[in-house]
């Protein structure tokens, strides 16, 4: 398969043959896209589009699929979170008695952060989530793949100042600095991210054996007429401020959700 | 009014008391209980490699039947029933799809059993792929349970080094594969049909019922979908037989579950207990009561989605299916969360809308709008800016939400919202008007622009997230 324009990333030898392991466990490869992006994630440290493009590639899938698996679930690391990612747990039984609102109210003292936003740097970003499952013992945090419980005071100050003392920052660094507001949302992708040979956009691709779609009520999978419309003249790879585009559902850069835009 | 006699005949002599012990925890606390060593050395697989290959199948469905078990994930669905109904003859295959997204609030009960007793779910997960002739069984973790996947996912590969699942299960004609997925953080995922479309490699779509999973589920094949604690059941029940199992409970909801306890107590946590105990037996025993100096101000009884108890319906209450449907609650997924008299109930409905405004998953329109007009509204009253009648647009959103949606998530921020409307409607109409900001010692005037409206109610807009997203503490 040739992309015109070639994703630059590779998975490396590991992470391929973590996926020929999962080929035998899954009936088809679509249904391998929740681990593959997993993998992808790891691999590359967050989900940009070059890893939901690998995604696609590896699951049969459009890459527009992908964007859309990636929005809405809300705990796949994007390109605009930091390094170290927190996620405070907002939720009732988190947030009773403003346990959640101190758990911020620490980050916010030591790296100057808001939810919803990054420092400058990349290196941190702070974020409201919703339940994290532990709530006997609030507040809770994740911090990428580490859950702690309890994480309040000092316990919490010396976290924070441990990864800022890894990173050979002070806190100092961040406080005077403007954070930057975290923008989630995916970029529309150019049209040679398309399976060469692809004829519908949507289309599941003619090499994906599913036996259990082919027949019966797959079987009404009638050839879609969907045509992919020429490629527009602007570039959309980012909104351009003034532009036609703006207003055309995409949203503007105010309404950036930072939580995940699956809703409203 | 005369005397009357009691009849001759009384009602049946209570249950004797019998001790209750842990059995799905009984040995989270030990080190090392994740281990296959360990679980070996207690006598695990010892069930599974009892049955698989030499019972008959139906004959373990009918000890299931027998046991009362119901389904342990929120809807109380009798699970040998549920097995029952599992499509014959498709020519498609069966799969088990176990549920372990453990997405409702208040609930983390499934997390110690993920983390500490990996293969005490495996093995439930061997025996019910037996009963139900199933050769590929899925079990989907939350995304957040980072060492419950790595301890699973080890644990699978063990239980297969072991021989006990792959081509030949326990050296039988049993082939078996498990699978666990990885969700990635969205509420929707435990609704048993998003968590299918979520495992076919899409988003956590629910889908239109009937056709229920087990006729076209998975993959559009015949599929059995319980929740972890249901499975772990499993394999202590086949052990025992299902009288042991009746032996505790009531008559209609029998055996014992596992409660998370979370909020004004001074020992929450997770507990193993007989079902049929009262709700005051359960926070005060087990619990060890409410924290100094609190009462009760309402009680969460089964998970997020659960209608509040008032202090008085507490005190009638016992933990099963029954009791709970009649104070017009639920026992749900077994997350018990108790507020105290301090909590700020504007600030737990908002809270608590917000969070089913963020995890509708957007198909219907009940649903998607419905959530958000319930937290814009719950917010409102939280912050002093609402009107009067917005408590009974308030009511009637609610109303209009329940029973016209492809899953229960609606059902789920509805039902919330109708229980605090009833029991704290006096709560909502303080916050109506002006009184309410000089009450809360805030200014008249400095919150109500259209444009701070607007900012404050869009959740997750920049930089005002603070304005009331936590709770206020009293």
């Amino acid at each position: 398969m040739t992309h015109p324009a070639p994703v630059k990333k590779t998975l490396s030898p590991e992470g391929m043959k973590q996926f020929h392991d999962w080929v035998d466990e899954y009936p088809n490869k679509r249904s391998m896209l929740m681990m593959v992006l997993r993998l992808v994630e790891e691999e590359f440290g967050c989900i940009d589009d070059d890893a939901m493009a690998i995604a696609a590639d590896l699951c049969g899938v459009n890459v527009a699929h992908v964007q859309g698996m990636v929005t809405f679930y809300t705990h796949f690391k994007r390109p605009a979170h930091g390094k170290h990612r927190f996620m405070v747990c907002a939720t009732l039984m988190c947030a009773l008695d403003g346990k959640t609102d101190e758990a911020l109210a620490q980050i916010q003292a030591k790296l100057g952060l808001k939810p919803g936003q990054a420092t400058a740097d990349g290196l941190f970003s702070c974020e409201k989530v919703e339940c994290l499952a532990d709530c006997d013992q609030p507040p809770v945090i994740q911090k990428d793949s580490e859950h702690f419980c309890s994480m309040r005071g000092p316990v919490l100050d010396a976290y924070i100042d441990k990864l800022l003392a890894a990173e050979n920052k002070a806190s100092a660094d961040y406080l005077n600095a403007p954070a930057v507001t975290m923008d989630l949302r995916v970029s529309v992708l150019p049209q040679h991210y398309n399976f060469e040979g692809e004829q519908n956009v949507g289309a599941r691709r003619s090499d994906d054996k599913d036996p259990y779609f082919a027949a019966g009520e797959g079987a009404a999978d009638a050839p879609r007429t969907t045509v992919i419309p020429p490629p527009l003249k602007t570039p959309l790879t980012a909104p351009v401020a003034g532009s036609a585009l703006n207003g055309t559902g995409r949203g503007s850069n105010g309404s950036a959700n930072p939580t995940g835009g699956h809703h409203g | 009014m005369a005397e009357t006699t009691p009849p001759a005949t009384e009602a049946p002599a209570p249950k004797p008391v019998v001790p209750f012990s842990p059995v799905l925890l009984k040995y989270i606390h030990e080190p090392n209980s994740h281990t296959l060593e360990h679980f070996l050395a207690r006598g695990g697989y010892e069930t599974a490699r009892k049955h698989v290959g030499e019972t008959d199948p139906a004959s373990l469905i009918a000890i299931v039947k027998d046991s009362g078990l119901r389904g342990r994930g929120g809807a109380g669905f009798p699970t040998g029933m549920k097995w029952g109904f599992l499509a014959k003859g498709t020519g498609k295959p069966a799969y088990l799809a176990v549920n372990g997204d453990e997405s409702e609030p208040g609930t983390f009960k499934d997390r110690h059993i993920l983390e500490k007793d990996p293969h005490q779910l495996i093995e439930g997960v061997i025996l019910t792929c037996w009963a139900i002739q199933s050769n590929h069984a899925f079990i989907y973790l939350r995304g957040e349970f980072i060492l419950g996947y790595q301890r699973l996912e080890a644990a699978v590969k063990e239980a297969k080094a072991k021989g006990f699942i792959g081509e030949k299960s326990f050296g039988k004609d049993f082939p078996l594969k498990i699978t666990v997925v990885r969700g990635a953080g969205a509420y929707i995922c435990g609704e048993e049909t998003g968590m299918l479309s979520s495992i076919e490699g899409g988003r956590g779509y629910p889908k239109i019922k009937p056709p229920f999973p087990a006729v076209s589920g998975l993959f559009k094949c015949p599929t059995i979908v319980n929740n972890v604690e249901t499975i772990a059941n499993v394999t202590h029940i086949i052990k025992n037989g299902a009288d042991w199992h009746k032996q505790w409970g009531t008559e209609k909801s029998p055996g014992y579950k596992i409660f998370c306890l979370a909020g004004a107590v001074k020992k929450p946590g997770v507990y193993e207990v007989p079902l049929g105990i009262t709700m005051r037996e359960f926070i005060d025993v087990y619990g060890g009561g409410l924290i100094e100096g609190r009462s009760i101000k309402a009680v969460i009884p089964g998970g997020l989605s659960a209608p509040l108890l008032t202090p008085e319906m507490v005190d009638k209450c016992t933990l099963d299916y029954e009791s709970l449907a009649s104070l017009g609650s639920m026992l749900g997924s077994g997350g018990i969360t108790v507020l105290h008299d301090g909590v700020d109930m504007m600030s737990a409905i908002y809270n608590t809308m917000r969070f089913y405004h963020h995890e509708s998953c957007g198909q219907c329109t009940p649903c998607r709008e419905g959530t958000g007009w319930l937290e814009k509204l719950a917010h409102k009253h939280h912050a002093g800016h609402a009107h009067a009648g917005d408590a009974d647009l308030l009511a009637d959103v609610a109303k209009n939400m329940r029973g016209r949606t492809i899953c229960v998530l609606a059902d789920a921020a509805a039902m919330p919202m109708q229980s605090y409307l009833q029991h704290f409607r006096g709560e909502f109409d303080k916050r109506v008007g002006e009184a309410a900001y000089v009450e809360r010692g805030r200014s008249a005037r400095d919150e109500i622009t259209p444009a701070a409206k607007r900012e404050t109610v869009a959740h997750g807009a920049p930089g005002v997230l603070d304005v009331g997203m936590g709770m206020d503490r009293v």
